[in-house]
């Protein structure tokens, strides 16, 4: 299963030095962070605010070459999340076929965003960040946080 | 009008001469080496050619190799990229590619037409007109710096 998601904003991190996207569906139920690097990141705010620069980005290239080609991006998809390390794939229609490239999210989103296709994730990814997150939590605790009253 | 080409080798990407900038600089030679470009460029477009250069192949396909990975599996085969003009101290590009039927070109920053000619091995072009535009002062400094230690490519 797919959940739409859409680009809420974007945050700098600054104890790992790198940018987060974050990801929320319609409902604000689910909520993805995507750490992306600095390059990634302003590609991703260019777009949500609209900047155009005098000379294309790299990622304006990326359209303009499948917009000449006459390829259309139908979507991209976060499909998946292994060691911290997540997948995306960008869906495209070229001549009367799709077409699915493995991409990293930030480029998929980066792209999405200029296309204006629909950014999904799969709920798996959805559910495994929750496990990592769950995990991470537990390796931090601490004996003594156990037995408080205010826990 | 068919504008006259000729062919240029990336020599090397360098840290830009000025202290703390955040460019740095591509060097572009003829076979001749009568003809040395240098074009500045952002540090991601520096590392995109350098790692291009070095035959890294990085574990996430980054921007660059997306690009070339969208354009094989439609079947578009970059042909050349041309470095074609010099407006204000900025330099432009157009990237070549065959589909099926037609000769595709799209405008780009050099830094991105040559980290995409260098991912596709498609050979790199400048106008003649623009080497003739080149100031020798503009060129010079990094004609020296080609043999020495700050050099960071590959021959």
């Amino acid at each position: 299963m797919l959940t739409q998601m859409h680009v809420r904003g974007l945050m700098f991190d600054p104890y790992t030095n790198a940018y987060i996207i974050i990801l929320r569906d319609d409902s604000n139920t689910e909520m993805l962070p995507i750490w992306v690097g600095k390059p990634e990141a302003s590609a991703i705010s260019f777009a949500m605010e609209g900047v155009t620069t005098p000379r294309p980005m790299t990622h304006d290239l990326m359209k303009t070459v499948l917009d000449t080609a006459d390829a259309k991006v139908i979507s991209v998809v976060v499909t998946d999340l292994k060691e911290n390390t997540y997948y995306a794939r960008v869906h495209l229609l070229y001549e009367d076929s799709e077409y699915s490239i493995d991409a990293r999210p930030s480029d998929a989103i980066a792209l999405a965003l200029r296309s204006k296709a629909p950014v999904f994730v799969n709920d798996d990814v959805i559910r495994k960040h929750s496990n990592e997150e769950m995990d991470r939590w537990l390796e931090n605790l601490k004996p003594e946080d156990f037995g408080k009253s205010d826990a | 009008m068919e504008r006259e080409l000729v062919k240029l080798t990336v020599q090397g990407v360098m840290p830009d001469a000025v202290p703390n900038s955040d460019s740095q600089v591509v060097i572009l030679q003829d076979e001749s080496k009568a003809h040395t470009l240098p074009i500045w460029v952002g540090v991601a477009e520096g590392t995109a050619i350098r790692l291009a250069m070095e035959g890294v192949v990085p574990p996430r396909p980054l921007s660059h190799d997306l690009i070339r990975n969208l354009t094989e599996q439609l079947g578009l085969k970059i042909s050349k990229v041309v470095v074609t003009d010099v407006k204000n101290n900025t330099y432009f590009a157009s990237i070549h590619l065959n589909s099926k039927e037609s000769e595709l070109t799209v405008d780009s920053r050099p830094s991105d037409a040559i980290a995409l000619a260098l991912r596709t091995s498609s050979p790199i072009y400048v106008t003649q007109d623009v080497l003739d535009r080149l100031a020798p002062e503009n060129v010079d400094p990094w004609l020296k710096m080609l043999g020495s230690k700050e050099f960071g490519g590959t021959a």
